[in-house]
């Protein structure tokens, strides 16, 4: 039974061509065809998740039917009622596989949960921005037809970007005129060719080819000042360059393809090592993560303790969720010490860096603005945010602990 | 719309003909050339990549280079290497060090699949490690880690369909490393069961190995590490400019002397103190070999696939059976008798089969510095190894007669018990 890693070879892309192609032809002569759209999802996503990875695919089916369950559930009900505490326990049952996958290898020595699959997170994240829309009240006619295509939507199932249910629905419901069709198709390849430059070749040589050799220079190098080491500098930047270019490289195959299916996924890298703050670097990386994270964890949070008056000052406030949505972020990628360290380090980063730009606001006239303040900004948040993958890359647990 | 799709889509099927063209060409391209440095870097850098290759190791071959078939013997550099002496001594022949740490018998069989030009009618050397031979034979993770498509192709598309062949598919396919291409697994359970390949396989593997052969020949020879040709150099600088066994010999004395002094086991200080003296302490290492036994494991089959390759190609092949560090054996509890046994049975199945070149070193496990560690050889067992393999190959040897006989791939033989060996051999006349 043939078995894919999403992406992953050459026979998967040629695969892909070949089921895109009827596809491809019928939006050229405005046509979609739902059930064509249908069969190669399902075909794609059997070559995903079936054959020696059965049982992934049943936790798929699984997971689907009790969210499918939950969503169209809270949306019946909001048609008549708006309880909040309702709406907590729903978010809360929806949240609860991903919780018990995630938290699973920290209690059971790195055991993976039997309910996980490649993507649990990324389809939580879409069934429980849909539920917060219904409560909202901007997402009025859910339907579990498109919800389920909207969930299933194969190039983004196993690592985003992170579409909203809103704004897929209007991609999937009409079709584009022949000449934007054309230009996204021909955005659709040029995404995908990036994409094999990053993934293929760039990612291959810091990830597969020097990265194992820097780790074993660092690990042999132990001994110094908290283990550090010149080699342990050098898989900083090479991890940074891996984690940049593989996943980047992956979201723009995703990217490609949805568009030569007619859906704009939305981007979700924008020249992020340019940043010269690291607010903006977060604008600019896994941007369709960090803005989910801003709209449902970040404003809700902001909004909830204005609220109830917990802080005084707005900056407090302001500072507070900083931290705790960074926090989320970090248990979200997993519950080690490293990871949570990331997502404090990103969180105090914050707090630091809104400080520093009021400060900068008011004393205007002191504080230098020029091309060179302007390089040394984005020298300085590139390094950190290198520093910073240094941490989530778990290396200084291997050199501290291993 | 035409115009503008052929503008979208015209360079990319332009580059994937142009991409498929070139893997697919039979014929070698010009460039292909293999520099000598290259060889010379290749032959000692024990990378797998090389291993799993065949565009280096063919063209080495070609070029005055031996076979050494072996395993993690040869990552001990020391100046009494067998490549450090055929450097500083400008010996006739350099070894083309095949193997490395977990490669057996399996492995190395298909790395004589695609070199086997190079080996009709030549000479090899080959260390069969006792090692090998435990009850479960050849580690799957190990063998996935050499397997190479390219040989696998290789053998496919020149397989006789005998008692070799077939043996060889069955054992494949009990490896994991065997599902990574769907093709060649259906090709193999055809092989295992003594069917002919269907038209649409053949033509499959001759296109598949035509890719394989180009990507080896565009790729292998990038990033080939460098680091052991250094240690061959400094090694060789130790060495005195004339060639003296007796001055090999107390400079071998010397030298493991100097390099084992801080331990009771005669093990290099540096293989010691690396994880070896922490485990010592915890005393989990007494007598922990003393129900090891390699007398019984699918590994004899595995070798007999070698031996079976070396006489259909005519190679005539100097086998070297290392010991085991006599004090180290003693403290672990590992049988003497034991290994005397599985001695006896190596030799049978070599002997009988007119493989007669045998340097059977496992007698002197307790020579002071002849070994380096546990297992592996060091100053005087290398130049032990020296002692035999440099007039086996530099000078003429008689043509060895083989007789090749299939029941080294049964089950008896794999587990027949040493003790039966007498009995066995009578109910074979």
């Amino acid at each position: 039974m043939l078995s894919f890693e999403p992406y992953g070879n050459p026979t998967y892309f040629a695969l892909l061509g070949v089921a895109l192609l009827p596809l491809m032809i019928g939006l050229l002569y405005g046509k979609r065809s739902r059930l064509y759209e249908t069969l190669i999802s399902i075909f794609f996503l059997v070559l995903t998740f079936g054959g020696p990875k059965w049982t992934q695919g049943v936790a798929l089916i699984i997971y689907i039917l009790y969210e499918v369950a939950l969503t169209w559930g809270y949306a019946v009900y909001r048609r008549h009622k708006n309880s909040g505490p309702f709406f907590y326990v729903m978010v809360i049952l929806a949240i609860l596989p991903l919780t018990i996958v995630k938290v699973t290898p920290a209690v059971e020595n790195g055991q993976s949960s039997l309910i996980g699959f490649l993507g649990v997170s990324y389809l939580t994240f879409r069934a429980v921005q849909t539920m917060m829309e219904t409560r909202d009240g901007t997402l009025k006619d859910y339907n579990i037809m498109t919800f389920l295509q909207f969930m299933l939507f194969f190039p983004t199932i196993s690592s985003g970007p992170i579409d909203r249910y809103r704004r897929f629905e209007a991609d999937y419901r009409s079709v584009p005129d022949r000449e934007k069709y054309l230009g996204m198709v021909q955005k659709g390849i040029r995404y995908i060719f990036v994409g094999f430059l990053y993934k293929f070749i760039l990612a291959y040589y810091f990830g597969t080819m020097l990265m194992p050799k820097l780790q074993l220079m660092a690990m042999n190098s132990r001994g110094g000042f908290l283990d550090l080491s010149w080699p342990v500098i050098g898989y900083m930047y090479c991890y940074s360059a891996d984690l940049f270019f593989d996943f980047a490289g992956y979201s723009l195959f995703a990217v490609g393809t949805s568009y030569i299916m007619g859906i704009e996924t939305p981007m979700n890298f924008n020249q992020p090592w340019r940043s010269p703050n690291i607010k903006d670097f977060w604008n600019r990386w896994h941007i369709t993560l960090s803005f989910w994270f801003r709209d449902f964890i970040y404003m809700r949070l902001v909004f909830w303790f204005m609220k109830h008056k917990v802080f005084k000052k707005p900056t407090t406030t302001a500072n507070v969720t900083y931290i705790i949505n960074m926090l989320v972020m970090g248990f979200w990628h997993g519950v080690t010490w490293y990871y949570i360290t990331y997502g404090l380090f990103h969180g105090v980063a914050l707090v630091v860096n809104d400080t520093w730009l009021r400060y900068k606001k008011k004393h205007r006239a002191s504080v230098p603005h020029n091309r060179f303040t302007q390089w040394f900004a984005i020298f300085l948040t590139a390094n950190m945010v290198c520093f910073s993958f240094l941490i989530f890359s778990g290396l200084l647990d291997k050199l501290w602990f291993q | 719309m035409a115009k503008r799709l052929l503008r979208i889509f015209g360079p990319l099927i332009l580059a994937a003909v142009l991409v498929f063209a070139v893997l697919a060409m039979p014929v070698k391209l010009g460039f292909s050339h293999v520099s000598k440095s290259h060889e010379r870097q290749a032959a000692v850098s024990l990378s797998p990549n090389v291993l799993r290759g065949k565009h280096i190791k063919e063209e080495a071959l070609k070029d005055g280079f031996v076979p050494f078939f072996g395993s993690s013997e040869w990552s001990r550099f020391d100046p009494m290497h067998p490549s450090v002496l055929a450097q500083k001594y400008h010996r006739d022949y350099r070894p083309f060090l095949l193997g490395a740490r977990g490669s057996q018998s399996l492995t190395q069989y298909f790395v004589m699949q695609n070199i086997q030009g190079q080996l009709r009618n030549k000479k090899a050397v080959f260390v069969i490690s006792p090692q090998w031979f435990v009850k479960s034979g050849t580690r799957k993770d190990a063998f996935g880690f050499y397997y190479s498509q390219l040989q696998t192709a290789e053998w496919l598309t020149h397989f006789r369909s005998d008692a070799i062949d077939q043996y060889a598919a069955q054992r494949l396919l009990q490896m994991p490393a065997a599902q990574s291409d769907h093709f060649i697994y259906a090709a193999l359970q055809r092989v295992a069961s003594g069917k002919k390949l269907t038209d649409y396989q053949r033509f499959y593997l001759q296109t598949r190995k035509n890719m394989l052969t180009q990507e080896d020949q565009f790729f292998s020879g990038i990033d080939l590490p460098s680091q052991n040709l250094k240690k061959v150099n400094q090694q060789a600088q130790k060495l005195p400019t004339h060639y003296s066994y007796s001055a090999l010999d107390a400079l071998g004395g010397r030298l493991g002397k100097a390099a084992t002094n801080d331990n009771r086991f005669g093990i290099s200080n540096k293989f010691y103190h690396q994880g070896l003296k922490k485990e010592l302490k915890h005393g989990k290492l007494k007598d922990f070999q003393k129900n090891l036994s390699y007398t019984k494991s699918p590994e004899f089959a595995d070798f007999q696939l070698c031996l079976d390759q070396f006489a259909r190609l005519n190679t005539n092949v100097l086998f070297i059976i290392p010991p085991v560090n006599a004090k180290w054996q003693k403290y672990t509890g590992l049988s003497a008798s034991m290994l005397k046994q599985f001695d006896e049975k190596i030799h049978y199945q070599l002997q009988s089969q007119g493989f007669n070149n045998i340097v059977d070193l496992s007698d002197k496990g307790n020579v002071p510095y002849f070994m380096t560690d546990t297992i592996h050889l060091g100053w005087r067992g290398w130049l032990a190894v020296d002692q035999r393999v440099n007039p086996f190959l530099t000078k003429q040897q008689e043509q060895p007669k083989y007789s090749i006989n299939d029941k080294f791939y049964s089950k008896k033989w794999q587990q027949l018990a040493p003790s039966d060996l007498k009995q066995y051999e009578n109910e074979a006349k």
